[in-house]
């Protein structure tokens, strides 16, 4: 900004984007948070009923309980396998191989296919009942392969997670990609002749170096994971008897199947100061930002 | 974009020749692995309706058929739901392009009061999960009669879209010379010629970057739609399945072409674009 030029016309200039803000993110932010007050069905005048919401929610509800639990074993599962895998695929594919783009595209591929396509796909590989797994189960020597995984309270939440890291390991592939060709090839090819291995380098060297790449990715899966709704929806209806309830699928079953907007409320307030603790913390600490290696 | 291919000036070793072999074969049987769930989408929707049983849960079709393409676009208003999405997105990605090009030429070129805190306050649209904002969405959208209604899901993705594109357009505008406008100012241009005449026509790598993200959000987003719109008649093609998923429990095949028809339409837009989409992305985002 040496150069810019002074005046307030710039306002003008960035005031349709403040008035979307102002209208479709500050004022539902505050309407939330005057809801979660209210004992409320979405259609009359609702109740004041101060911080009872919040007290039920915290001391007597072992779902609300259970979806925090879920929304830690989402932001780690998801997170940390996302990333080992897409890094992985990331240095095979900054290799030299033949058809580069084209498994690009693959592995990319999932991103871009609607949630609930893929959760309908995946329910019939994970059918105990004529599925893709339990097929294979019957053919092999594996029959564990043929359990109700989406099914059992047990592995429904994992199971899920495993969808959402097939769907998006592509995209932390590609940042990984484009972190790999940014390094300097003087680096990689010092620690070369020095009599690093492979392995070594990799580990000693280029990741330490991708460190950007790392806390966008951190940054970026962290709120996904707290946002994930379709898949579980479509998977799961966050069941088997709640199992798999998250904080957004538990916001839309009271709000929407229970009519309660007060008390949906109420966990959508927690939910996004979850977020925004978390994701401000991590800029503020970490230094991670949205788009790697750029000023904001 | 893609790293150019060490030529070798002399045959490689015999080892270094096996290790490419071993790690093209690796990548491959990867790829295979990865592709499984998407070659059932298609597979399953070539299964014909008479198959009482299927090998691999329907990976694996012997008799393919394409009868349950033709018998979902008969019975099915498909287009309706296609030309929905097409209301909901075109509008969208228009609305986001143009606010965000405007507000990332104020943050790249002027200086103004409190730039860099509106700047802040904008980003944090990202950090907020979506379904926090589903119930106030929701009631202010009913009291607006805007459920239903296409506006009611074109403002809010546009809010939501607005702050990404924000930062993909600034981080590269600012990388841009500054020489032709300098020369423009001095001959008199306001700001918005400036932008208009001089910087839109040099960013279009970066608009295609918000383009295709722009779209495939809209397109693929699910929670909002969900809830805002409940007349069948409106219904985006994202809850087509729903809608199907019973009436067709008894015919997966015919589901799955539902399923292979909505998939279309993204995966060839971004085939067709992808080019644009990893360049921009990679090189904008990484230079900064």
């Amino acid at each position: 900004m040496r150069r810019a030029i002074q005046g307030q016309e710039g306002l003008l200039f960035i005031l349709p984007a403040l008035v979307f803000f102002a209208v479709f993110v500050v004022y539902p932010i505050i309407y939330i948070a005057r809801a979660s007050l209210l004992d409320w069905n979405g259609l009359a005048a609702g109740t004041w009923v101060g911080l009872d919401n919040y007290t039920r929610l915290f001391r007597d509800d072992p779902i609300f309980h259970k979806t925090l639990r879920n929304a830690a074993l989402w932001t780690l599962l998801t997170i940390f396998p996302q990333m080992f895998i897409g890094f992985g695929l990331a240095v095979l594919l900054n290799g030299p191989i033949l058809g580069r783009t084209i498994y690009r595209a693959i592995f990319y591929l999932p991103a871009i296919v609607s949630p609930i396509v893929i959760g309908i796909v995946w329910q019939r590989i994970y059918d105990p009942f004529g599925g893709l797994l339990s097929d294979v189960a019957r053919r092999t020597a594996l029959p564990w392969l043929s359990q109700p995984f989406l099914a059992d309270p047990g592995t429904a939440t994992l199971a899920t997670i495993v969808v959402n890291v097939w769907q998006w390991t592509g995209f932390s592939m590609l940042l990984y990609l484009a972190g790999l060709q940014g390094l300097p090839g003087e680096v990689l090819e010092a620690a070369r002749i020095d009599g690093a291995t492979g392995l070594q380098r990799l580990r000693q060297i280029v990741w330490p170096m991708l460190r950007p790449v790392h806390l966008t990715l951190i940054l970026l899966g962290l709120i996904g994971a707290l946002q994930t709704f379709a898949l579980v929806f479509i998977l799961t209806r966050g069941g088997p008897n709640n199992a798999s309830q998250t904080m957004p699928t538990y916001i839309f079953q009271q709000a929407f199947q229970l009519s309660s907007m007060g008390y949906g409320a109420a966990i959508s307030i927690v939910l996004l100061a979850i977020a925004l603790i978390a994701s401000l913390g991590q800029m503020r600490f970490l230094g991670s930002r949205f788009v790697v290696g750029q000023g904001d | 974009m893609n790293a150019p291919m060490p030529v070798p000036h002399k045959p490689l070793p015999a080892r270094e020749v096996w290790r490419r072999i071993a790690t093209q074969a690796l990548v491959t049987l990867l790829a295979a692995f990865w592709l499984i769930p998407v070659a059932m989408m298609i597979s399953v929707a070539l299964l014909p309706s008479s198959a009482r049983e299927s090998l691999l849960g329907g990976l694996i079709v012997l008799q393919p058929t394409l009868a349950n393409f033709a018998q979902v676009w008969q019975d099915n208003p498909l287009p309706r739901f296609f030309l929905n999405s097409m209301l909901i997105t075109v509008p969208t990605v228009v609305l986001v392009l143009a606010i965000s090009s405007l507000a990332a030429f104020g943050f790249s070129r002027l200086r103004f009061w409190g730039s860099g805190l509106w700047y802040i306050l904008l980003m944090l649209t990202l950090m907020i999960p979506i379904p926090t904002l589903v119930i106030p969405l929701f009631q202010t959208a009913k009291q607006f009669g805007l459920l239903n209604n296409y506006l009611g899901l074109v403002l809010p993705y546009t809010a939501l879209g607005i702050p990404f594109a924000v930062i993909v357009l600034t981080s590269y505008f600012s990388g841009l010379p500054r020489d032709l406008e300098d020369a423009a100012r001095l001959d008199g241009c306001t700001s918005f010629q400036v932008f208009w005449q001089i910087l839109l026509p040099l960013s279009w790598p970066a608009m295609a970057v918000v383009f295709i993200w722009q779209f495939m959000v809209s397109w693929n987003e699910f929670i909002l739609a969900l809830v805002l719109m409940q007349d069948e008649a409106r219904k985006p093609l994202i809850l087509v399945p729903l809608i199907y998923n019973g009436v067709y429990l008894s015919k997966p095949g015919a589901l799955f072409a539902i399923l292979a028809i909505i998939t279309v339409p993204v995966v060839a837009i971004y085939l067709f674009m992808q080019r644009y989409f990893i360049s921009g992305l990679t090189a904008g985002s990484l230079k900064g």
